[in-house]
């Protein structure tokens, strides 16, 4: 009897993972910044560098603004 | 020379070094050929297959367990560290020969404590379901502070079993790892956790492997590292049932 009820758990068990897997992960896992980083970003969605010409601030020019 | 200047005059980095943290290097992939969700899934499937077929074998010839151990383990040095990309022709191989290994250790338990292998293997595969909802739905939340965090545990571990493989040559092994006292079924538990928390680790590596769209043999690289924590944690969960039981 126990082997049966436990054969019947690691079945079910099994049958959910394979269900479950497939299933794309919640957006509270995707979606955060403390992701552990192991390809490299292909969205970068923290990029502050913005692309071109690179222009230098004086300070003058910073206490102007 | 300031920061902005430096970039205009040399460009962005094309040291590989930095690149490989901050560029794209999966980008020029066809769809076709990217690692995707549902192949890594099947993958699993046809390893934990291969692995249940070599435990048949194991149990009805457990003089081949010992041979098959060695041959998975390194089999598994090379698939990690020779060379993943070939690990669609590895990996079955790891798990047809560490599933005749599980077979035969499993008779072995199994004759001194009746029951026990259905046991573990309801709480291995269990455990693997109820993790993999924590991970999908968020409520475990891998972080690098946790990768470090196990990446130490398990070094730990390691060490320990390579000790007390070595002291077993002198006769002697280290008790609080074999017996069955209290401190021993503590310390069993502790590892077996470590074991879970493992697979969260593999979810995630799965799950960011099909987000980048990495190379297709990744998908096999991803369920050969389910089935390297999942074997680690089905002989740490019988270990366990067995010292409880000899009490």
């Amino acid at each position: 009897m126990n082997n049966l009820v436990f054969g019947l758990i690691a079945v079910l068990s099994l049958f959910a993972f394979f269900k479950l897997s497939k299933v794309k992960a919640s957006s509270k896992q995707l979606n955060r910044d403390n992701r552990i980083n192991r390809f490299g970003s292909s969205k970068n969605k923290n990029e502050n560098i913005i692309e071109g010409e690179a222009e230098e601030i004086t300070d003058e020019e910073k206490k102007d603004a | 020379m300031s920061k902005h200047a430096a970039i205009n005059t040399f460009g962005r980095s094309a040291n590989p070094a930095f690149t490989k943290n901050f560029g794209n290097t999966y980008g020029d992939i066809p769809v076709a050929e990217r690692m995707t969700l549902d192949g890594a899934v099947n993958k699993t499937g046809i390893l934990l297959s291969l692995c249940f077929g070599g435990a048949f074998i194991g149990w009805n010839i457990p003089q081949l367990m010992f041979p098959a151990m060695l041959i998975g383990f390194v089999l598994a040095l090379v698939t990690i560290f020779r060379s993943p990309a070939k690990a669609g022709s590895t990996a079955p191989l790891y798990a047809l020969s560490q599933g005749i290994f599980l077979g035969g250790i499993t008779m072995f338990f199994e004759a001194q404590f009746p029951g026990i292998a259905m046991q573990a293997l309801a709480l291995t595969f269990g455990i693997l379901a109820t993790l993999l909802v924590c991970y999908k739905s968020g409520l475990i939340l891998p972080t690098q502070n946790f990768r470090l965090m196990l990446v130490s545990a398990i070094g730990g571990i390691m060490l320990l079993y390579i000790v007390n493989f070595v002291m077993s040559f002198f006769g002697s092994t280290l008790s609080f790892l074999t017996s069955n006292s209290p401190m021993s079924i503590g310390i069993s538990l502790i590892i077996t956790g470590v074991a879970a928390l493992s697979l969260v680790l593999d979810f995630d590596f799965i799950e960011e492997g099909a987000e980048k769209g990495l190379p297709k043999y990744m998908e096999w690289y991803g369920a050969f590292s389910l089935m390297v924590t999942l074997i680690w944690l089905y002989l740490e969960i019988l270990r366990l049932l067995a010292k409880i039981r000899s009490r």
